[in-house]
């Protein structure tokens, strides 16, 4: 008898609970969203997350799963659940990964939702080409962040200088003295990683500062090599200047990473490096050196040039809620949630956000917006293969296994095999 | 006549018993083993790039001829990868045998302690044990430069994971130190096993130690080593997360294995079907090569 009743009420249970939970089912949405930014590390994150909760709260019925990965996870996790035609509803990318997103087909045309959105003029068209391919939309671009020579003001003047380098000789002038002058600094750092994210975005830059371009169009819309070989060993020349004929970069720094770069600046190891605002982050880290940390353009060559790095928030191709995800992208996007959840170290996209006071008298922000106009973004093609080609080039310049000019016509060859393939 | 029938009738009833309860393992043995490696031999045959999908097509032995005839990189890896095999197995068995007999030894007290010591570097996860390693091998900040320097050896400093010299070593330095506390485990499992009385016996006839070793202790952990040896030739030859998590494969494919080597046209440039074709000549390499050790092994035996 007993057991009986324990039977009839463990079933009852049982059936009440699976009633709520089709209930529960049929009236909440969750939103898968995957982005990097995890409230632990950064005061945008916390702001982001924030920003979450109050869009649950606003919209109920509707939920937010936050699922936080780095960069190089984010990137992995996307195609392979992409493969699988599965994936979130709303997620985060680097711009270079847009084309090929596109190009696999895991993100969602956007371009229809976009024209139509009323808030689309407060993002610059530089922002919006990002999240292009091919003439059509897939998302939002949601930071917008050039690089800047970033580098110590009290290492400079030490060594005799008022102000940052303006050229490519006066960096070489500078990143010398300074590693003769000041004890136990370096001039200059930089990324080589074979596997390196930021190392293209070092590399690219002094590439346009020679006026040459990684890639452009033919006039049969084919993609070319929009370099010389003498342009690229210029860039080569520069870098095996830095590093192995006038000294002035750590020894065994070749293969850096974004990481060791970061951490070499904030120590003081270094006087000066290609940086964006994330470095903020590193304030506590740093101490009272943090002071010292001025921002400038990035020396010119014939031509002044610098990344400009876009992110961009779109939506998975097979979201099952796109209404949904789209309705909740452009509220994130929107002024008054974009004025919160960039007012640490990120740099908004929106131009009514930038025009804000407290973003205008920022002054670890202001010398970001000003190299904006040099800003590049890397061009639309799938860029990890040229990377690697250009990374695994750079290392045999700096570890002197190739000349310059050997290493350049090697680049150029392999970048023209490269693009067959692409244009195929 | 109906009893005969009956009888067999119980027998094939027996015989076939204890098959159903093979089935959940064949199932799961054929959806997580049989069918991925079907799957990805017929991949191989494959031009599959998922940055192109309306590019897909059947190229048969196409792969394979880029990936042995093409591709100097792939041979390169491939290189890479015995000599980190053979080197790591060879250091991490010599080590694993060398504590074993240690902790084995009568004159040596605290061995449960130490036994916990030595596993040490085996329970780390992997990724925590090589993002230390990175960190520690830093030239200018790493501790085993300012332990070198301390000991007034600032000159053997150096970027040990950046010296296009000395990477190779450290990254089979850093492998065998975490993986021979397994070989350590394990020959000590053996060695307990030995009786007493083979070398009390041994001493009666006046063996000298290595004799004792020759001839008792090492027959006594043959069995033992001959698995653990194969289990190792297998593991640090499809080993990708050490490597990967030190170097990445670099600088300029130095440290370039054939697992990095794959990953990287899988996940880099989403190459999948050349990527198989590398991960099918994993598998066959293996194959051939366990089967060929298997075989030199029992002829050994056999003739001893």
């Amino acid at each position: 008898m007993e057991l009986k009743k324990i039977c009839l009420v463990s079933l009852i249970s049982l059936v009440i609970l699976l009633v709520f939970g089709v209930v529960y089912a049929q009236e909440t949405i969750e939103l898968q969203v995957w982005d990097v930014f995890d409230p632990a590390t950064s005061f945008d994150a916390v702001a982001r997350e924030e920003c979450f909760r109050q869009y649950e709260k606003e919209n109920p019925g509707i939920k937010i799963q936050h699922n936080i990965l780095v960069y190089a996870d984010l990137h992995e996790k996307l195609v392979v659940a992409g493969a699988a035609n599965s994936g979130p509803d709303v997620l985060h990318m680097l711009g270079e990964w847009v084309p090929e997103f596109a190009l696999m087909g895991i993100i969602e045309d956007v371009t229809d939702r976009v024209n139509v959105w009323e808030e689309k003029q407060y993002f610059p068209d530089s922002t919006w080409a990002v999240a292009n391919y091919e003439s059509k939309c897939y998302g939002i671009p949601s930071i917008a962040s050039p690089r800047v020579l970033l580098y110590r003001e009290d290492y400079l003047k030490e060594a005799g200088f008022d102000g940052p380098p303006n050229t490519w000789d006066e960096f070489k002038t500078v990143a010398q003295k300074v590693t003769q002058t000041v004890e136990g600094v370096y001039g200059f750092g930089f990324c080589s990683s074979s596997n390196a994210v930021r190392g293209p975005q070092e590399f690219l830059p002094f590439l346009w500062q020679t006026g040459g371009e990684w890639v452009v169009k033919d006039e049969n819309n084919k993609w070319i090599p929009g370099f010389t070989v003498e342009q690229a060993e210029e860039v080569f020349n520069f870098y095996n200047d830095l590093m192995n004929n006038l000294k002035v970069c750590p020894p065994g720094s070749i293969g850096w990473e974004y990481l060791e770069l970061d951490n070499a600046f904030t120590v003081g190891q270094i006087a000066m490096c290609h940086n964006g605002s994330w470095m903020q982050h590193y304030q506590e880290k740093a101490g009272e050196a943090f002071q010292h940390w001025r921002g400038a353009p990035m020396p010119a060559n014939k031509n002044r040039a610098t990344y400009f790095e876009v992110k961009v928030e779109g939506i998975g191709k097979f979201s099952t809620h796109k209404d949904e995800a789209w309705k909740f992208l452009t509220w994130l996007m929107g002024k008054d949630q974009m004025a919160k959840h960039t007012r640490g170290d990120n740099l908004p996209s929106r131009t009514d956000v930038v025009s804000l006071p407290e973003f205008q008298e920022d002054e670890w922000k202001k010398p970001f917006f000003a190299v904006i106009p040099d800003g590049k973004p890397f061009p639309p093609i799938p860029m990890a293969e040229s990377n690697k080609a250009m990374m695994d080039e750079l290392q045999a310049v700096l570890y002197q296994q190739k000349a310059p000019a050997e290493a350049a016509e090697s680049l150029l060859a392999r970048l023209e095999d490269i693009l067959e393939f692409i244009n195929e | 006549m109906r009893q005969k029938g009956k009888d067999y009738h119980l027998r094939l009833k027996q015989a076939l018993a204890p098959y159903p309860y093979f089935i959940i393992l064949l199932v799961l043995v054929g959806a997580l083993m049989i069918y991925p490696l079907i799957d990805g031999i017929w991949l191989s045959f494959w031009q599959k790039n998922l940055l192109y999908p309306t590019r897909d097509k059947f190229v048969w032995f196409a792969n394979y001829r880029k990936l042995l005839f093409e591709d100097e990189i792939f041979w390169l890896a491939l290189k890479n990868s015995i000599i980190f095999t053979a080197a790591s197995v060879f250091f991490e068995y010599l080590l694993g045998l060398g504590s074993a007999l240690l902790l084995n030894s009568k004159y040596i007290r605290f061995k449960n302690f130490l036994r916990g010591i030595v596993l040490l570097p085996w329970v780390v996860p992997i990724a925590v044990n090589s993002i230390n390693w990175t960190w520690m091998l830093l030239p200018e900040y790493g501790f085993v430069n300012q332990v070198l320097k301390v000991l007034g050896l600032g000159h053997l400093a150096r970027g040990w994971l950046s010296d296009l010299n000395w990477v190779f070593p450290t990254v089979i330095l850093v492998n065998v130190w975490r993986s021979f506390p397994f070989y350590t485990v394990t020959i000590l499992a053996g060695l307990t096993l030995i009786p007493k009385e083979l070398y009390e016996a041994g001493q009666i006839d006046g063996t000298t130690r290595w004799q004792a070793f020759r001839y008792i202790t090492f027959p006594g952990i043959k069995g033992i080593s001959t698995v653990i040896v194969i289990l190792h030739l297998i593991w640090t030859f499809v080993n990708f997360d050490v490597i990967y998590l030190l170097t990445g494969g670099g600088p300029l494919h130095r440290t370039e294995v054939l697992p990095t080597y794959l990953y990287q046209q899988a996940f880099s440039y989403f190459n999948m079907g050349y990527a198989a074709s590398i991960g099918v000549f994993i598998f066959i390499f293996l194959v051939v090569t366990v089967g060929l050790y298997f075989s030199r092994l029992s002829n050994f035996y056999g003739n001893e």
